[in-house]
Order: structure tokens, then sequence, then C-alpha cells
């Protein structure tokens, strides 16, 4: 929900000497390396994949249970004693049915939700949509904002207007209403595009809308960036010259752009999963009986009061999340783009 | 300076004209949008709802009906809700105004303020323990989402604690007009105003931070300090003026956007009847004559505050203006 | 706009705070009651809910929200009667003196006025206003003007072309005599309870023929509207023209004013029921506070049987449920008692397996589809959902579960889907905000193959759940308004529905006796599940007494003292 203006800023000096196509690879792995904070935070994003990409193994070796079936009338057994996960109230008018609170133990971990269904599995599964949502939403945003930056930035005029409009537009526009109706649209049907599958139950429209949301963001500082190199003595200078305009683009340009979206990158990443569990409050994102942090989340919002780990489990992971790719990607800029820092 | 006005204003309204037709075509666009039947209620006779579908114009060509809804709600203001049959739309986003902005405000001065402390404090303490812990803190605050925040805020003051001394104080939520209790309007703000700025006061200060230790680098500061400025004068003086500019730039944009509604989250969490949580329920209810006033009314902001930025930014400094 | 969006919670009789209400109902004991009753007289009530219901107008307005408003400040010829309990049902003389005289055939009813009832803006009631405000209900397109009063002769006329309406014959009016009369096209057994619900509200003549909106418009209850922002509050205050007429029918009310807040959320409004902030919440209560408040708030808590059902209508026109061996193994496999679970418990939820709830007329306890068929639902019966899913051939087809955006309703359907998958199916949910999903699924072009829904009674009579959410005449193909979401139209059926809404009007008892059997016509051929009977649950503050409960309006606020 926030804004940057980038594009405003000066140009950055590193902008114009950066043409060795392997320089400033050698440069980003060394700086990464003799980062503590940088390999701290990778390994602990490593991690988290890790343990996501291990969620079938959790629920069918540890936790013995389908974390997308309901589990409504199911029983576990503590302390020898066969007990129901949904616990009904006994005491007083007996109104209510609470799920299973945390055991600590394999099975159920961190209790039920309100279907019944083991919340540490689904937290695994959740994790898996979460992070590959927000990182293909980030690709989406990162290819959109490249082409329609580099296109008004290099080309200018009337291009640059119309562009510039867009990305306007863009900014100000309902991205909720479209929310809706793409998932309204998408209601029992399925579209087949070559080898892609689409159906209301995957991950695509979320995907697609909350790439759409941040495409201004960074389309806005790409836009500006490519216009000061554009006119920076060194590219002045190589065009007097008569080198060729897409020889410019692809040995000047884009390299540039290239470390202006790679900083982006992880920041994107971190934004996106807070965007994702936004959508899922608004019952929008990912559809039941599928698993996200975002809708696990909301459907711990309906235990808050009997059950808070099941809002706070998912809460913390995307803080824990969001925390790593923020810390790396601070690094990863201070690295690639010193100058420009200005606290993104 | 006037046609640079007048292409402002222009670009402005293409703008605006660009995003009511989408959101209009978007509506049409969607399986189920056809207003008719709810507003008819349910189980209507097909004759009613013919009725219904005549007396709001829903049985004309779009462009027609597009025309129409613009003319009901720029020139005379009458346009009515789809959901809330009678609802005037005008009047009522007028009044869910000040809600809004009563937040929004507050929560700005809160973020401006507690952002550039963490800012200045950080890179007073460059890299040592309280710089830490700041940065820690401010990474953690942008870390959480906004609603999840606001929902623990309520668990923690509307009921657990809410017995304790610590926060008996905290009015039921909702929105208090600040004309009828000023001191009911204050405790009412007080956690959506936190809740609000918490993420804020994590950018900004990140940002201040480095901006001031950027610009600490730079010649004429290393000049000051050579002349014998003492390091604190610097610090509040030269660094911390030049590293604000950024800040006063993103603040207008990010005030424009939230003004506009982009507080929603906030607002449905604690229940104040602002212009997002209209946005929120016109959208819930695909409330096509709300969706377009609160879109319209957001998009306004945003582009206006994007123009006072630009304007700004060639006023701060010359050499950013648009080659 | 429409009365399931509301209430979902019911309440379970406690003994004893109803023996209090019922001894402060016993004349005998008036002198000491009398005064005990004027020291309850006065003070503000301080009503909540996380939105408002919309228009003011009573004519238009169909949310359970208002109408409960509605019941206090607006008045037809006759009413429901304002009582706790079944009693609630029965059918009173409001405006007019008594019950109509029927003419032998049951086309013509005559009305009485009763004499010196006044508007809130002072007007005198005369037979003109109710001449008006029938005329009006086709003016505005009152949501049941083509369901409810099609029956008036002239109504047809009126419904083609409303801004002309005159029910010409339909209804006359004779003001020496002081009365009105009522011609009906037909006999219509229930036409007594259509003229009692809010739409029939009589109003001022001079009332314009327009949705009036945020506007009150003047009434004959006990209370009148004095403000109204929709996104923001609504005010009740005593109506100073107003003479109690009927306890029965529009009682005197105990609070001077009654205040109502739109905003906040379900989980904030507890918190101000809890905290004394706050006298009571519309919103159904959030599921994770029960347990909390059963324990906490036990005299507080009011639990109501409701005549509802929460259902799944299964579209019998496209696969797979379009094979009735389908249908009946849903049936069999849905467990009614995880559902319970789902909306709360036993406490706030009744296992069903049939159309027609509890206690309503024409219901007689019959489950088909349990393990041992009989009267009651014990447990789902898989083996025989699966020999039937094998039979019929559709094993691993796509299957999609239409739900509504909130808690209980996702919750339902996200449980169908793990039932679906176990009969094999490929199954999916989708969730649509509320608003929208109601008529969405109504409307066969979106192709909904299963939805999960609710439906709250107009008025008590069988026909309202069985004609209207089965018969053919609510099915209407390509609409948004086809309430027979099923799509289910059995001519043999439809036919015993007329006959039995005719056998109505002369011998109710044989009727409902028929509508028995054709509730367990219908089911033998599942265009449903029936998942349960909701109940209401209220929360009031600790100062609410004397707390009422109508089928229809739900909470009687007027009749409740806040001192």
């Amino acid at each position: 929900m926030t804004s940057v203006s980038t594009d405003k800023l000066p140009p950055s000096p590193t902008g114009e000497g950066v043409s060795a196509p392997d320089g400033p690879w050698k440069r980003l792995s060394a700086g990464l390396l003799s980062s503590p904070t940088a390999v701290l935070s990778g390994i602990g994003l490593i991690l988290i994949v890790i343990a996501v990409l291990l969620a079938p193994l959790y629920a069918n070796h540890v936790a013995h249970t389908d974390p997308f079936r309901s589990g409504l009338s199911a029983k576990i057994e503590i302390d020898g004693k066969k007990v129901p996960v949904m616990q009904r109230s006994t005491e007083g008018l007996g109104l209510g049915v609470t799920p299973i609170g945390p055991t600590w133990s394999g099975e159920y971990m961190l209790g039920a939700d309100t279907q019944g269904r083991d919340v540490m599995a689904r937290m695994l599964y959740g994790g898996r949509s979460s992070l590959l949502i927000a990182a293909s939403a980030t690709m989406l945003t990162l290819v959109l904002a490249a082409i329609i930056g580099v296109a008004a930035g290099y080309t200018g005029g009337l291009v640059d207007g119309v562009l510039s409009n867009l990305i306007d537009m863009m900014w100000a526009f309902p991205v909720y209403l479209l929310a809706i109706s793409l998932s309204i649209v998408m209601i029992g049907k399925t579209i087949v595009l070559g080898p892609i599958e689409l159906s209301s139950s995957s991950l695509i429209i979320p995907i697609t809308i909350i790439g759409l949301v941040y495409v201004p963001y960074v389309a806005r500082p790409v836009r500006g960036r490519v216009m000061a190199i554009k006119n920076s003595d060194f590219v002045l200078a190589a065009r007097g010259l008569g080198v060729r305009r897409h020889r410019i683009l692809l040995r000047h340009i884009l390299p540039n752009v290239l470390s202006t979206l790679i900083v982006f990158a992880p920041m994107l990443t971190a934004l996106n999963i807070v965007t994702e569990s936004a959508l899922s409050f608004l019952s929008v994102g990912v559809q039941a009986p599928n698993a996200s942090w975002g809708t696990i989340l909301q459907d711990g919002q309906a235990l808050l009061y009997s059950r808070p780990t099941v809002a706070l489990a998912p809460g913390i992971a995307i803080m824990v999340t969001v925390l790593l790719l923020n810390l790396f990607g601070d690094v990863l800029r201070d690295v690639l783009d010193p100058k420009s820092a200005r606290g993104r | 300076m006037l046609t640079n006005f007048l292409s402002r204003l222009l670009r402005m309204v293409i703008v605006m004209f660009g995003i009511s037709v989408i959101t209009f075509l978007i509506f049409f666009a969607t399986p189920g949008s056809d207003p008719a039947a709810r507003i008819a209620g349910r189980n209507a006779a097909p004759e009613t709802i013919a009725a219904v579908r005549h007396d709001f114009g829903l049985d004309r060509p779009l462009y027609v009906q597009y025309a129409l809804m613009m003319d009901r709600l720029f020139i005379t203001r009458d346009l009515t809700s789809f959901a809330n049959r009678g609802q005037k739309i005008v009047p009522t986003i007028v009044s869910a105004a000040p809600a809004t902005l009563s937040l929004v405000a507050g929560a700005a001065i809160l973020w401006m303020a507690l952002g550039a402390m963490t800012g200045i404090i950080a890179a007073a303490f460059r890299n040592r323990l309280p710089d830490k812990i700041l940065m820690g803190a401010s990474m953690m605050a942008v870390a959480m989402p906004v609603f999840w925040v606001g929902e623990m805020i309520n668990l923690v003051t509307q009921s657990r604690l809410h017995d304790t001394w610590a926060f008996s104080w905290v009015p039921p939520l909702g929105y208090v007009p600040f004309t009828s209790d000023p001191a009911g309007w204050f405790l009412a703000l007080v956690f959506p105003w936190i809740c609000l700025a918490l993420l804020y006061i994590g950018l900004y200060g990140r940002m201040l931070r480095t901006g001031i230790i950027e610009t600490y680098q730079e010649d004429y500061i290393r000049t000051a300090r050579s002349k014998g400025l003492s390091a604190r004068r610097v610090l509040l003086k030269h660094a911390t003026r030049t590293a604000i500019i950024p800040i006063v730039i993103m603040f207008g944009m990010d005030f424009g956007v939230l003004v506009g509604g982009a507080a929603v989250l906030t607002e449905v969490v604690f229940g104040i009847n602002g212009v997002g949580r209209l946005t929120y329920q016109a959208l819930k209810a695909l409330d096509l004559p709300m969706i377009m006033a609160t879109v319209l009314y957001a998009s306004f902001f945003v582009v206006v505050a994007n123009a006072i930025v630009d304007v700004l930014c060639v006023m701060i400094d010359p050499r950013m203006r648009r080659k | 706009m429409d009365l399931r969006v509301t209430s979902r919670r019911g309440r379970r009789g406690r003994a004893l705070a109803r023996l209090a209400i019922t001894a402060a109902m016993i004349p005998a004991v008036a002198p000491a009651l009398a005064q005990a009753q004027e020291a309850h007289r006065g003070g503000t009530m301080q009503l909540m809910a996380v939105a408002s219901g919309g228009t003011l107008d009573p004519q238009i307005n169909y949310t359970a929200q208002f109408w409960q408003l509605y019941s206090a400040t607006y008045d037809g010829l006759v009413a429901f009667k304002k009582a706790d309990g079944p009693e609630s049902n029965t059918v009173v003389p409001d405006l007019a003196a008594d019950m109509p005289t029927v003419s032998a055939d049951g086309k013509t009813y005559t009305f009485t006025l009763r004499k010196g009832v006044k508007f809130s803006n002072g007007d005198d009631v005369t037979p003109e206003d109710v001449v008006a405000s029938l005329q009006r209900i086709f003016k505005v397109s009152s949501p049941t003007s083509g369901s409810f009063y099609n029956g008036i002769v002239g109504a047809d006329d009126c419904l083609s072309s409303p801004a002309d309406c005159t029910l010409e014959g339909g209804v006359i009016a004779d003001a020496d005599a002081n009365t009105v009369t009522i011609n009906l096209v037909e006999p219509d057994p229930e036409f007594l309870f259509k003229l009692s619900v809010p739409h029939a509200s009589i109003l001022p003549k001079g009332t314009a023929a327009k949705d009036m909106g945020n506007t009150p418009i003047p009434g004959t209850g006990a209370y009148m509207f004095t403000s109204y922002d929709a996104n923001n509050s609504l005010t009740m205050e005593r109506n100073p023209h107003f003479v109690e007429w009927s306890a029965d029918a529009q009682p005197e009310g105990y609070a001077d004013k009654i205040e109502y807040k739109f905003g906040g959320t379900e989980e904030s409004a507890v918190n101000a029921v809890m905290n004394g902030q706050a006298d009571w919440s519309f919103d159904p209560l959030p599921a994770d506070r029960l347990a909390e408040l059963s324990t906490n708030a036990t005299d507080q808590l009011h639990v109501h049987a409701q005549s509802a059902w929460w259902y799944a209508p299964m579209n019998v026109n496209i696969p797979p449920f379009n094979d009735v061996r389908v249908r009946q193994a849903l049936n069999y496999a849905v467990d009614r008692n995880a559902l319970v679970s789902v909306f709360g418990g036993p406490a706030l939820a009744q296992p069903v397996c049939q159309i027609l709830p509890p206690d309503f007329p024409g219901h007689e306890d019959s489950c088909i589809y349990t393990q041992d068929p009989g009267d009651t639902w014990s447990a789902p019966d898989m083996d025989k959902a699966r020999a039937l899913v094998a039979e019929s051939g559709t094993k691993g087809e796509k299957v999609n579960v239409v739900t509504e955006d909130n808690a209980a309703s996702r919750g339902v359907g996200t449980y169908l889907q793990s039932v679906l998958t176990d009969l094999g199916y490929d199954a999916t949910v989708q969730t649509v905000s509320g608003d929208i999903q109601f008529t969405y699924i109504q409307n066969t072009n979106n192709n909904v193959q299963i939805s999960v829904t609710q439906w709250y009674m107009d008025y008590p009579a069988a026909s309202n759940f069985l004609n209207v959410l089965f018969g053919c005449g609510s099915f209407h193909p390509g609409s948004d308004s086809s309430i027979n979401i099923a799509g289910f139209c059995d001519e043999e059926i439809d036919a015993r529905m007329k006959s039995a809404m005719t056998l109505g009007a002369t011998d109710p008892e044989a009727a409902n006796a028929e509508w028995a059997k054709i509730d367990y016509a219908v089911m033998e051929k599942a265009p449903a599940v029936p998942l349960f009977t909701p109940r209401r649950l209220d929360l009031v503050s600790e100062r609410v007494g004397n707390f009422e409960y109508s089928s229809l309006f739900n909470w009687l606020i007027a009749k409740s003292w806040v001192q």
C-alpha cells in the first residue's frame, strides 16, 4: 500500500560503468558471502523452503493426516484416551464446539482448525502455496515492469506518455474488484491453455492479481533508471560514435535494469506474501480446501478467542519469512547498488 | 507554468476516465453482477424484476448507462446505491471522509514523528546496539500483516485484558466524530493510529537512516565537519535535512493513497466507517455506483498526490526535472 | 436484501426465564405489576450491527434486521401477535378492529378499521390510507408484490404497469362505514399471513410512490424513526400520537429511545455487550466466543428455535446431480453431526433430513437417508452412498460447491467438498461474497452444480417451503430470481401441492397431513441435502429484562426494558 518515487532520484553513477557482463555477478556472490546477515538469512530461507517441500512427508509420517480432508468426527489418542478433535462444550449452556488445542506432539502439534484438520500440516502445505504465489507473482511483476519501464524510458515521447498514464491508472485501480470479478468468472470453469490447466482452485488467480498490484511500483524506477542511462554522457558518447540502438540497449541498459530488478526481487516477494494474506482476508485468494498462510490466518480469525494459535502460527510464519527476505534483500541491494540504497 | 498545470489536469482526467471505464466494464463482465434481482429482493416475480430493471435504467445500452451514471455522480449528485436502495452515494462518501481523514492524519503524525526519531537515533548510533535494536524492530513492523496486528490488538484490549487497569479506558470499536466528543474521538482512534502507523514507522525510519548515512559521506558534510561543527549539529541540521527530501516525497504519495481509501484493512478490523470500509463493503456487494464513486475518489487522491510530489521534486531539486 | 443473510443462530427455551415472563403477562397480578412496569419504563436501548439493513421503506425492505424494527414502528390491518414462542405465529387484528369477515367463497375480506389511531405525523388512519398503501406495494415494485399480493383483483394490471396501479375492484374503501373490502381472484388460506408482514404496512396516503430510501415514513407503531444514516446510526423514539390499542398487536414499549449503531465487527459487538457498552447486537455471535459465553453469560444468552433450514440444493438438470442416485448418495453420505459441529454444536443446530422444519405446520418426523431409516437421522451410510455412486457411473466427475464467504457457510461447503471427494468425485469449493452468491446460484446460466444456502420462513405455512422452493412455478431458467435453485419440477408433485393449497382454505389439518406426504415425496427425489435447523442465539447486556422472541421478528425489542 505504499509507493516509491525512485524515478525522481538522481541517476546513479554506478549505472554508467557497468558493462563487463560477469563483473557484477562475481561481485554479487562475493559480497553476499562476506556478509553474515546475508548468509544467515539465506540459510533461514532455504530451511523454510525445504520444510514446506517436505510437507507430504510430514503429513503422512508424522501427523498421519490428510490436511485437505475435513476431520470433524476425528478422534485422537492422548494419554491412552480417545479424545474427539472437535470438542463440544459441556459447561454452562453447552454452546459452541472448540477444536483441539496444541498437543505439541506429532499429531495436531499446533491443534486443529474449524474443520478438525491438523494446523501444522496445513501450515507446511500453506507455506508451499504462499511461497509459490509470492515468487511467481514477483516474476510476473518484474517481467511486466521491465517491459513497461524500458519501453517507456527508452522510447520516450508518445509511448512514454501512454505508458506513464497506464502506470498511474494501475496504481489507482481497485485491484480487489478485479480479484472478486476473476474469482466469480472462474467458478466451476476449467480453461486449458496448452499444458496449463486453469481452474477456480488453481493458484493462477492470486498470482495474476498480486503480480499486477506492484507493477507500477517497479516500473517507475525502471523507467527512471533507463532514462538516466539513456541521457548519461557515456551513452551519448557511444551514440555519437555510431553504436546502434539495440546494442546500447543490450550492452548498457538491460544489465542495469537487471540489477534494479534483482534488488526489487526479495523485497517484492516479501510484500507479496503479505498481500496474499490480505487477499485471503477478503476471501478472494486461495480457495478451500487448499491452504495458504493467508487462508490459515483467515481460519484462525474465526478461532481467535478460543484457539489463538491458529492465527498466531501463520502470522509468525509470515513475519519470519518476510523478515528474512528483507534482511537478505538489504544486503543484496547494498552489494548491487550501494549508492541508490534508499532504505527499502 | 499554466501549460504545465493544464497538461497535469488533462492527464488526471484521462487517468480517471480510464479507470472509470475499466471498472464499469469489469463489473458488467462479471457473471452474477446484474443487480436487478438483488435490488428486487428474494423470490421476486419476473414482472417485479423487469420493473426494477427499467426503473434503474439497467435495460439500456451500456454507454447510455455509463453516461447516466457519470451524470448522476458529478452533475446531479443524486446517484443511489444498488445494494442499499435509496442510499445516496455522494453524501455517504462525504460523511465517511472525516473518519478516514482522522485515522490517516493521526497515524501520519505518529509515523512521521516516530519514524524520524527512529531514523535519526539509528543513524547516530550506527552499527551499535541501539541501531540494531531499532532496525530489527522496524523490520518486524514492516513484516507483520496490518489486519493481523489489528486483530491481536483487539483481542488484548477489548477482551483478554479489557478489565485490567491498563485497557479499561478503551472504548468499543468504531468511530466517534470529533465534533460530538473530542475526547471520545481521540480514545477511539488511539489503537487504529498505532496499528496503521506501525508499518510506516518501520519504512520511514529505515529509509531516513540510510539517507542520513549516505549524505554523511557527501562532500559538503565533510566540509561542515572539518569546519569544526559539532557532530550533533551536523547530524540534525545538515544530514537530516538532505535525507528527509525523499521521505517528504514518499509521504505525499502514501498519504494520498491512504486518504483515498487504502487504509481499508485497518478500517475493517477496527470497524471505522471510513471510505476504505465503504469501498470494501461495496466490493463485497458488487454495488457498482458505490464502487465507481469510491474508486474515482481514491484515484483522484492518487493522481493529485502524484502531481504534488512531482512539483515538489522540481522545487527542491531542479536536477530532477523530467527530461 | 433478504432474510437469509441475517439470523443464523437460535435458542433453546430456558424454563425459568419463560416462567417469569408468563407471570408478567397475567393480568391478575396487575396492581403490583403495573408499578413494577412503570419503574422499568424509560432509558435508552443501545443496539449494534456491523452494517445497516438498507432502505428504511417498510414496503421495500426485505431484511430480518429491519423487519424487527418495523414490528414496533408500523402496523398492517392485521399483525402477527407480539408474543413469545409459538403464539407469535397467530394473526391478530391490528389497525382493523376485529378479524375480517370472509365471504363464503373465501374471496372477499371485509375489514372494519379501528377508530382514533393516528400516524406519527398526527393524521388519522382512514380507509383511503389502506387503499393507497396496498396500491403503493405495486407502485414501488415491492419484492413480494408479484408473489404475495398478486392474488388481489386488479393486481395483474398493477404488475404490468406499476405507475398506474389502482387495484380497481380489488381494494374498496368505504369511508362512511370505515371499512375496507379486499377481493381476491382465488381463495387464499395464507392471505392474512401476507397482510401481516411489513410489506403490507399501512402508510399515510400522501407517501410518495417511490423508494423513500433513508427518509423515514410516518407510521402508526409505538415508536417512530427520527434519524437514519445507513453508514452510521439509526434512532427510534416514542411516537407522540401513539395510544396502546392492543397489546397483542402493537404493545407500548419500555425504553424511551432506541439507538442503533452500524459499524464495528461481530467480535467487537460481543465485547461491547459484555463490557456493558451496548445492549444487543444483530449479527450472529462468532463461533469462537460461544464456549466462553455459555459459561460466563448464561443469564444474558437466549436460544430460540427458528423456522428455517440450511440446505444444499443440487441442480437436477446438469451432471452429475441429474441422476437421482447421485443426489440420494450424497444425502446418505453427509454426516449431519459433523455439520452441527461446524455450526456451534447441538444446542445451536439440529440435524434434519427433510424439508419442513420441526414444529412447522405440516412437519412429520421422517428420515429416509440415514443408517436405519425411520423418524430421525442417526448416522451416515457410506456403504449405501458408495454403492449408489458406483451404480450411477459418475465417479471421477468434477463437482464444484458454491458457498458464501462467511465462516459457517464456508465450513459447510468445505465439509461437503470433503464428502464428495470421499465418494470419488473431483470436488472443489468456491467462496463467493454472500450478497452475490444467493442470486448467482439461482441462475441456470451459471451452471452451479451444488451450493450451500438457507431459507427462513416468511409466514408459517408449509407451502412457503415446499411450493416456493420446489414448485414448478418458482423455476425460471436464465433468471437471477429462480428460488427453486435445484431446478426441480415434478408435475405430479406440483399438482399435489396445488391441491394441498386449495384444501388448506377449507381444511387446514387435512392439508397439513398432505403436506407431510409431499415433503416425503420430494425427499425421495432428493433435489437437496437438508443439513440442519439453525437456532437463533441472542446475547443481551445485563440490564436488559423481559426478553421475548417472535418467530418472524426475532427479539421483540419494544417489550424489553433496560432499567
